[in-house]
């Protein structure tokens, strides 16, 4: 059964220059539909319409063109109604206050969602728990670290049990070891609760770690929907290696590597996963050449949709 | 649900307790200057256009009262042009709630909350409280109160449907400045004006003559202006609430 | 070298303000209903006390507001609350940085904003005034009026970073900017003229700083011709700049210590 279903959504924005105003168009005509339980990466640029499909699919918005329903109500007409069967996380919008610790705004939160007072206290037990978050939750917010505040957030998000969870680039600005973690939850999260997710991101990682389905769009229109397996295979088969060497590593020859940058000291490669493992490379460079450091990288996003607009369509 | 919201955002502005009180002495500060200003011009002029001091005290009183509970309770209510027009009423969209009176309560600012003390402060000191002029006092500012939380959320509303929240700003600043005089010292349009779209002679000014000298169909005019203005922003609210962009306006092309 | 930092900070900021139409024109409106709103009040005051109020007929009344309002609505408004969020945020702590004093750069930036506005002010309330009052009492004075409203702006920022600095030691600085502007309002003569005062506490407001941020160019303008308030506005300038240096170093101090 269909949780989310999106149909031919649209949003027009009234651009105002300077002089004359004419329209942007975020979001143009996009449809799909997403199953109970699933984790879906919704990617995209920056500007792609990512936050302004989120915001039309929680009834922030009103769409100009189009129809969507969440857990069978649409958004904007019924905005209280679905905002108490599902949670919204903005990645740079509190929902806490500010001045208070997290405990004292899941208080609130519970009277706000209707929450007993001791169903929202277990709840928020639980969460601490889930999250490993009990100890921040007696910290005023502005104390907290980015990572520490968007823990809060997730735990405020999901105090009142949604069935959906709506997350807006939770991971921006997170360090690398926070977004890993952050990650992490939000799959414990969908498996522990069965919370279907729906996040928007710019980040590669995020698909590879979170989701299993990946929609992208691009200038408001969506240009891939599939699994992350899938995509695995074809689209995000390459990885960047920059390695740094001690001296004049000579001729590099390894098979299934493309060498993009070269000089004395040091070298850009492109590995095709398909054909050869990472590891294997890793390997073997660090075998047979005088390596003085080495990194593993994603390919950015961009890449990515580049790859999507040469390859033949299925 | 609301008192809830009321008390978390009570309780955030008293998390910082030190400026709480800082700020609460400030507005102390900046109110007796005010009657300090009052005093002085009494000084020299005996009464102005039917204005004396005792009368002008009493204005300034419903004044601070009204706006200390306006600015200070429903602090967002003058911020929201611009949180209109910056989308940032996102976090407030998420959640079951109806949006305008969960934002009027979801901010307190502690600063004017001094206000109000000292509104009731001077009232006790110079208004020569009888029963019946302390029920007057206090219903006179809850119809102030009305009217100009309504006045500010129809200006901040017109945020949504263009610029960037100025209207909001504009009309905070003219109304409470207007609010401030005795309204007889304008004449004609001005005064009319400040009867009618720019409300300011009622959030004040009528309130305090009606402690003073008790007229029915004034009092009847200020309860229907207070209504009017007070579904006016619900109404500005609503409609705009469609028109929200979520911040997603490029402004300056 | 100090004359050019000074000359270029000063210049680009009018330029800056001078391109933003909006908010002069908003400068302009709320100038010009302080200014109205006071000059109805102090009429009506002139009216009732057969026809001048401390020696100031009506017209001389007119003017002193549209000379004291101009002072200061030309500032802008938030410059303490400005001062004491970078203070509080650690955004100052970059700045200090800089080669170039960073309370000499901020103040000559403010002097630079104020004076298109002011400008603005002074054309606006010129016409306000010829229209409702007729001409000003005293072309000498208006004369004077004219750098005496300079150099009240720049003893208003030079206090107010004097002020501000306040953050340095205080969390919130926004109490500091009503205290400050209160004792602008009534003791810098805004709202009332000094000698409207009893005796004994015109003689306590003459001797503080205030007095010079916006009495003496409005005293000027409403027709006295008293060229020596100039140099008692000179006078402060030199100390309330000596403050603000002060308070910024102390500031410094404690920023190193206790850190940003």
């Amino acid at each position: 059964m269909a949780v989310i279903e999106a149909d031919a959504l649209t949003k027009t924005f009234p651009l105002r220059g300077r002089r004359q105003a004419c329209p942007v168009e975020a979001v143009r005509g996009i449809s799909f539909s997403v199953e109970r339980g699933e984790r879906i990466a919704y990617i995209g640029p920056n500007g792609a319409g990512k936050s302004t499909s989120i915001k039309m699919l929680t009834g922030i918005l009103h769409p100009s063109g189009g129809t969507a329903t969440v857990l069978d109500l649409v958004p904007w007409r019924s905005r209280r109604a679905l905002a108490a069967r599902i949670g919204t996380l903005f990645g740079q919008r509190s929902q806490l206050w500010f001045e208070l610790p997290p405990r004292r705004g899941f208080r609130l939160l519970g009277a706000i969602y209707g929450l007993p007072d001791d169903v929202a206290r277990r709840r928020v037990d639980e969460l601490g728990a889930l999250l490993d978050a009990a100890d921040l939750f007696d910290v005023p917010v502005r104390n907290l670290s980015l990572g520490q505040r968007m823990r809060c957030e997730l735990a405020a998000t999901l105090l009142h049990s949604p069935q959906v969870l709506f997350l807006d680039e939770p991971t921006i600005g997170l360090d690398l070891l926070a977004k890993q973690r952050f990650r992490d939850l939000v799959v414990r999260v969908n498996a522990d609760q069965g919370a279907t997710i729906f996040m928007t991101s710019h980040d590669v990682a995020d698909i590879e770690q979170v989701a299993r389905r990946v929609i992208v769009i691009n200038h408001g229109v969506l240009i891939y929907d599939d699994e992350v397996s899938a995509m695995r295979r074809t689209l995000l088969a390459t990885k960047l290696i920059e390695v740094a060497f001690e001296r004049p590593p000579g001729q590099v020859c390894l098979a299934g590597v493309q060498v993009t940058e070269s000089s004395t000291t040091g070298m850009k490669l492109v590995v095709d996963t398909t054909m050869r493992s990472i590891r294997d490379v890793l390997d073997t460079l660090l075998d047979r050449y005088p390596v003085a450091d080495i990194s593993v990288v994603d390919p950015p996003l961009e890449q990515v949709i580049s790859a999507i607009y040469a390859a033949p369509r299925a | 649900m609301l008192l809830a919201t009321v008390r978390g955002a009570f309780a955030e502005a008293w998390a910082n307790r030190q400026s709480f009180w800082l700020q609460v002495g400030a507005m102390a500060v900046n109110d007796l200057a005010w009657v300090a200003f009052w005093l002085l011009f009494f000084n020299r002029v005996a009464n102005v256009r039917g204005w004396d001091v005792g009368r002008v005290l009493l204005l300034f009183a419903v004044l601070t009262t009204v706006a200390g509970v306006v600015l200070g309770v429903f602090a967002n209510a003058r911020r929201l042009g611009r949180l209109a027009a910056e989308g940032q009423l996102d976090a407030v969209l998420g959640l079951p709630v109806r949006p305008l009176p969960y934002l009027l309560l979801r901010r307190v600012e502690a600063a004017n909350l001094g206000d109000v003390l000292f509104g009731g402060l001077l009232f006790a000191a110079a208004g020569a409280p009888s029963p019946q002029r302390v029920l007057l006092y206090v219903v006179g500012s809850i119809a102030g109160i009305v009217l100009l939380t309504g006045f500010l959320v129809t200006v901040g509303s017109l945020a949504f449907f263009g610029g960037n929240g100025e209207a909001g700003e504009l009309g905070f600043h003219a109304i409470l400045l207007l609010a401030g005089y005795p309204v007889d010292v304008f004449a004609g349009g001005m005064k009319l004006m400040l009867y009618t779209v720019l409300p300011a002679a009622l959030v004040a000014a009528v309130p305090a003559r009606l402690v003073d000298a008790f007229d029915v169909r004034a009092a009847g005019l200020l309860a229907g202006a207070a209504a009017i203005f007070a579904l006016l922003g619900w109404a500005t609210f609503t409609l705009g609430l469609r028109r929200y962009t979520s911040g997603a306006v490029w402004t300056r092309a | 070298m100090t004359a050019r930092w000074v000359a270029v900070a000063v210049s680009t900021a009018v330029q800056r303000v001078s391109g933003d139409r909006g908010g002069m024109l908003v400068t302009l409106g709320f100038y010009v209903a302080v200014v109205g709103t006071l000059a109805a009040l102090w009429a009506a005051a002139a009216e009732a006390s057969g026809g001048s109020v401390a020696g100031y007929d009506a017209a001389a009344l007119a003017w002193y507001i549209v000379a004291s309002e101009a002072a200061t609505v030309a500032l802008n408004v938030r410059m303490i609350e400005g001062i004491g969020d970078d203070i509080g945020s650690g955004a100052i702590a970059v700045e200090l940085l800089r080669p170039a004093p960073v309370l000499g750069l901020r103040m000559a930036t403010e002097v630079g904003r104020a004076l298109p506005r002011l400008a603005v002010c002074v054309a606006g309330g010129a016409v306000l005034g010829v229209a409702t009052v007729g001409p000003p009492p005293s072309a000498a004075g208006a004369l004077l009026a004219v750098p005496a409203l300079v150099l009240a702006i720049a003893c208003n920022i030079a206090a107010q970073h004097a002020f501000a600095g306040l953050a340095f030691w205080i969390r919130d600085a926004t109490s500091a900017w009503y205290l400050y502007q209160k004792l602008v309002f009534i003791a810098g003569g805004m709202l009332i003229p000094v000698e409207v005062f009893p005796a004994a506490l015109q003689a306590v407001v003459k001797a503080l700083p205030f007095i010079a941020m916006s009495y003496v160019p409005a005293r000027l303008l409403s027709g006295a011709v008293e060229p020596q308030l100039l140099v008692l506005q000179a006078f402060w300038l030199v100390v309330l700049c000596a403050l603000a240096v002060a308070v910024f170093s102390a500031g410094q101090r404690r920023l190193q210590v206790v850190g940003g």
